[in-house]
């Protein structure tokens, strides 16, 4: 297993939660694609440290706290999605059409 | 600050505080009587230490005290203060008098009005007496303009003070842009002085073309505010304010403030001869002009506000022939014999209730004392041997003697004869003959009214024997002597009159009155003002309401619509999705990535 190999896994990953950002509707699995995508990020920071040192691996750790943070926010606001329109379909919040 | 200097600014100051008391208390004001009172009280002041300012004068002496006004980097270039000398003295003695007497008749005279108008009345009063008494003291010609536009605006709202008169509305504002219009000869005056000596002051040396400018512009001020041809038209029209406003102000004292401006810048005039050239010939001019218009009047203050142009241009004339003493000793006895005029002519109004002279006649007997005050007045500006017009009339015509080919001494000879000639006119249809309808039910005018009229008729009769007093201060000379003009002034003056009696004492008509008539509407002058009035002035004025609406609020419309409509057309990019907004941010994020790759 080599560099190369994990990056191609972190693109994988990260391809997969762009395409699950585009198309999902339900607001829950936008945040599971987002939750990917950073975790397609945290892969490759991994991957650097292990393979030609530096700090990546420090990086992880604070994301990985950020990450908890923005689930927190994003959880959130799907609860007030949900109070206000009955469903957590995104489309349904299109407010701000001009 | 002398003790002198500090009567002048009393003498200014007390009006002002009047004024400002009725115009900040507005129950005062609208109470009326008090405010009249008030204003009144203030007059008595000003008068007051302005006699006594007369009886300390001293030949040649001079003193002024200044503060600084407008100052720039540090260094006053104008300044605000009393200058008092003979000229500031013995004008603010004429203003204030004359101010005095005319309220005191006002209080008969407006004795009809409502309360609050009646304070208004004397509220203005109380604003001009200051305005004038600031122009009388000044101590540069910058002080001297800002009392100048300040009588300026007294004269407009009195002359308007029955503003609800279509006629006077009118009147008054015709007064106000033809007099601006001069002013603004005064503005430009001001920045020619300012830029080649720095400041303000009336005693500046300047090389020949620049005084010539300067005191061209000056004089232009001059024909507006003391009404010479062709600026004044607005004079008769004036007349509409009412009567003891006329007296004051549109005979008296501010339309004399032109004169007074060139006594105070007699050493300006004095390095322009060709302005003093075209003074005389103005002067001369109106003085003709004027008189022969006022023998065709049929209303009584038509008649004096004429005869008011015609003396103002021997005042003119004398200046213009390099006599500053002779014009100011005309204009101090002109002041007092026309205000009394015009009193006297306010009391027949009053009686009769018309200004028409055919309404009069026969008053002699329904009023006596004010038939004898008006009759002096008369004889006194006819000129007739040992009133006080003959002794100024006399002193302006032999400075005139031989001057430019001795026609403008011609002009205001024949102009002597039509004085007394007119007059003598006015005096038969008022006071002699058989009473019209409205005369038989006149009276004798009140005391109120009466009082004023003996006080002015005494400095009418008798100020002439003021004028060696008056030369010993101005340094000029002055005798009486018995040559070519006295005797050929008294005989016109005379012959004026018998030659009126002769004509109106059987009830005709003036003769040549057509013809005089139609130099009146041939003359064309108010005619040609308003036509430049209508076409240019209004002409110039519709083309900036265009480029006002259509260029400079354009601009700022299209500024405003062009917003409007860009917003409109890029408000579709928002779709409000929240898919819509996470591909832009995709596709940018891959641009970016490409950009890098690329680069």
């Amino acid at each position: 297993m080599t560099l190369t190999h994990c990056l191609l896994l972190a693109s994988f990953l990260f391809c997969v939660g762009v395409y699950g950002l585009l198309t999902r509707r339900q607001a829950v699995a936008v945040l599971l694609s987002l939750e990917l995508m950073m975790n397609a990020a945290n892969l490759a920071f991994a991957s650097f440290a292990h393979f030609k040192g530096g700090p990546g691996q420090v990086f992880v750790i604070f994301a990985l706290a950020i990450t908890v943070a923005e689930v927190a926010i994003g959880l959130a606001l799907v609860m007030l999605l949900y109070r206000r329109y009955d469903d957590t379909a995104l489309d349904r919040a299109s407010e701000a059409k001009g | 600050m002398s003790t002198l200097q500090s009567w002048a600014a009393l003498a200014v100051l007390a009006p002002l505080a009047a004024a400002l008391l009725c115009v900040v208390l507005p129950p005062l004001r609208k109470a009326g009587k008090p405010a009249a009172a008030l204003c009144l009280l203030s007059s008595l002041v000003s008068a007051g230490s302005a006699l006594y300012l007369l009886t300390q004068h001293e030949t040649g002496s001079v003193s002024r005290t200044t503060i600084p006004w407008i100052v720039f980097g540090g260094k006053a270039i104008a300044s605000i203060g009393v200058h008092v000398d003979a000229t500031s003295v013995v004008m603010l003695v004429v203003v204030t008098m004359v101010a005095l007497c005319v309220q005191i008749f006002s209080t008969a005279y407006m004795h009809d009005e409502k309360p609050s108008s009646y304070g208004r009345y004397f509220t203005l009063h109380a604003l001009f007496l200051f305005s004038m008494n600031t122009l009388v003291v000044a101590p540069n010609l910058m002080q001297l303009f800002a009392g100048w536009e300040l009588v300026g605006l007294t004269s407009y709202l009195l002359i308007g003070f029955w503003f609800q008169k279509p006629s006077a509305a009118k009147a008054s504002v015709k007064a106000f842009w033809m007099t601006k219009l001069a002013d603004m000869g005064f503005v430009f005056a001001l920045l020619v002085l300012f830029v080649a000596t720095r400041g303000f002051e009336w005693s500046a040396r300047l090389s020949t073309e620049t005084a010539t400018l300067v005191t061209a512009l000056l004089f232009l001020a001059v024909v507006g505010k003391s009404a010479q041809f062709p600026l004044h038209v607005w004079l008769p029209d004036a007349m509409e304010g009412p009567t003891p406003v006329s007296a004051l102000l549109h005979a008296a004292t501010m339309v004399a403030a032109g004169v007074f401006l060139i006594v105070r810048a007699d050493p300006l005039f004095a390095q322009a001869p060709a302005t003093r050239d075209v003074m005389l010939w103005i002067g001369s001019g109106t003085a003709l002009f004027a008189a022969c218009l006022a023998l065709v009047q049929t209303d009584i203050k038509k008649v004096l506000a004429y005869s008011t142009c015609s003396q103002l241009g021997y005042m003119v004339a004398a200046l213009g022939a390099g006599s500053a003493f002779a014009g100011f000793f005309h204009l101090g006895t002109h002041a007092f014999f026309k205000a009394l005029l015009f009193l006297g002519a306010g009391s027949v109004i009053h009686a009769v209730h018309s200004n028409e002279l055919a309404d009069m006649g026969g008053l002699r007997k329904k009023m006596p004392w004010t038939a004898l005050t008006f009759g002096l007045g008369a004889l006194s500006l006819a000129g007739v041997p040992g009133l006080a017009g003959f002794f100024s009339k006399d002193h302006v015509l032999s400075e005139l003697e031989g001057r430019a080919g001795w026609i403008p001494w011609a002009l205001l000879m024949l102009t002597s004869f039509l004085t007394a000639f007119y007059m003598g006119r006015v005096l038969i249809k008022a006071f002699g003959g058989a009473p019209s309808a409205k005369a038989h039910h006149a009276h004798e005018s009140g005391g109120a009214m009466l009082l004023p009229l003996f006080v002015l008729a005494v400095p009418a009769v008798g100020a002439g024997f003021f004028g060696g007093k008056l030369a010993e201060w101005s340094g000029a000379e002055y005798h009486l002597h018995l040559g070519l003009t006295p005797i050929v002034a008294s005989c016109l003056a005379l012959g004026g009159i018998f030659a009126a009696l002769a004509v109106f004492g059987r009830g005709k008509t003036a003769p040549f009155t057509s013809v005089l008539e139609g130099l009146d509407r041939a003359s064309a002058v108010d005619r040609t003002w308003a036509g430049l009035y209508r076409h240019v002035l209004l002409g110039v004025s519709a083309v900036m309401g265009f480029i006002d609406r259509y260029v400079v609020d354009g601009l700022m419309n299209a500024i405003g619509y062009s917003t409007i409509e860009s917003g409109a057309s890029v408000r579709r990019l928002q779709t409000g999705r929240i898919h819509d907004y996470a591909m832009a941010v995709v596709v940018g994020a891959l641009l970016i990535v490409l950009w890098g790759v690329l680069r």
